[in-house]
């Protein structure tokens, strides 16, 4: 199997689940439509790249602007890695900014609530 | 026939270690408001302070709130706030628990939001500059004219501590950030659901006692940072 194919394949699930979690996020009303779009083209970009892989590395060395050798398998583990993380960062930002907003509305409601039974 | 309803304030005091001057801020403000026609109440939320700011407080009979942890002076605004809606405010005031605001200007705030269509008043130090350093004057105009480039909203003084809010503002206007930051976010968030904001002149009164316990400018620099931030994450987070 060709290492671009590879590539190609071992990546392309995470956008997928990434593009479909921020479109569920968005038609359930956790996502305004300026950051579903804006999420979108950025997964977009990474699938075109991993897409056209092949043909970037042709071109830019056709014109001279790499050097570098052919896809090996170790660049195919390394990139996955990457877009992996790019993919649990996301998800653990979104969380995260969940979870500050749940705490500190427990945080006011409770302050409020205290101070109203004293 | 019947005689219109008084409208009813909340002079919301958000306060850290405050105990030794909290009780006249209280008392000014209870003072310049005893003789207005507005229905007040004034809400003191002590941000885990660790003096005796909570029963200074209410020893000068104003209501106390008092958070669990520290959040910092955005998370005690928001506390201060969500109280005053919850219980039916038609305005509410911020202003600073060292002193730093005339009572007087407190009042004149909420005597021009009750006269006009204005949703968000911000009490402008800078309008008229006396009785403030250069330094101080430097810091803040760098922090206005950041808080324009990120988010483009031109106002004179973004981190006025004196801040009026229409009941539209009280129940809508939400922020994210919990330090003093939130200034400038709570302005963004304020142009973002279409609130109408002016500014009005107001005097700084610096003593030994609000200049010791004052933001020096460089904590300037952290405020840039998590605002840039801020900027920037919401532009791909949830």
């Amino acid at each position: 199997m060709s290492r671009y194919l590879l590539l190609f394949l071992l990546n392309a699930p995470f956008v997928i689940v990434a593009i479909t979690s921020s479109l569920i996020g968005y038609k359930l009303g956790k996502v305004s439509r300026r950051k579903f779009v804006l999420q979108v083209i950025l997964w977009l970009i990474v699938l075109a790249g991993l897409a056209g892989a092949y043909s970037i590395y042709q071109f830019l060395f056709s014109q001279r602007l790499t050097e570098s050798e052919p896809l090996s398998l170790f660049d195919v583990v390394q990139v996955t890695f990457i877009v992996y993380l790019l993919f649990k960062s996301s998800r653990h930002s979104f969380h995260q900014e969940a979870l500050e907003r749940r705490l500190k509305d427990l945080h006011q409601a409770l302050s409020i609530s205290t101070s109203e039974k004293k | 026939m019947s005689k219109p309803s008084k409208k009813k304030v909340a002079l919301v005091i958000p306060a850290y270690n405050e105990g030794a001057v909290i009780k006249n801020v209280i008392r000014g403000l209870r003072k310049a408001f005893s003789a207005s026609a507005y229905d007040c109440e004034i809400i003191v939320v002590d941000d885990g302070s660790r003096d005796d700011t909570a029963r200074q407080a209410k020893a000068a009979g104003a209501k106390v709130i008092s958070h669990i942890l520290n959040t910092g002076s955005g998370g005690a605004t928001a506390t201060g706030l969500s109280y005053a809606s919850q219980n039916d405010f038609d305005i509410a005031t911020t202003s600073d628990a060292d002193g730093q605001h005339a009572p007087e200007d407190v009042l004149k705030g909420v005597n021009v939001l009750a006269k006009g269509n204005i949703d968000l008043l911000i009490g402008s130090r800078l309008i008229d500059k006396a009785g403030m350093s250069k330094v101080k004057v430097l810091g803040n105009r760098g922090l206005s004219f950041i808080t324009y480039l990120l988010f483009g909203i031109n106002v004179t003084d973004s981190q006025s501590g004196l801040r009026v809010f229409s009941k539209r503002a009280l129940s809508e206007l939400k922020w994210k950030t919990s330090g003093y930051e939130f200034c400038s976010e709570m302005l963004w968030r304020a142009k973002q659901i279409g609130l109408t904001i002016h500014e009005y002149p107001i005097k700084a009164i610096y003593t030994d006692y609000s200049k010791a316990k004052g933001q020096n400018n460089w904590n300037a620099f952290h405020i840039v940072s998590i605002l840039m931030k801020r900027r920037i994450t919401e532009l791909f987070s949830e």
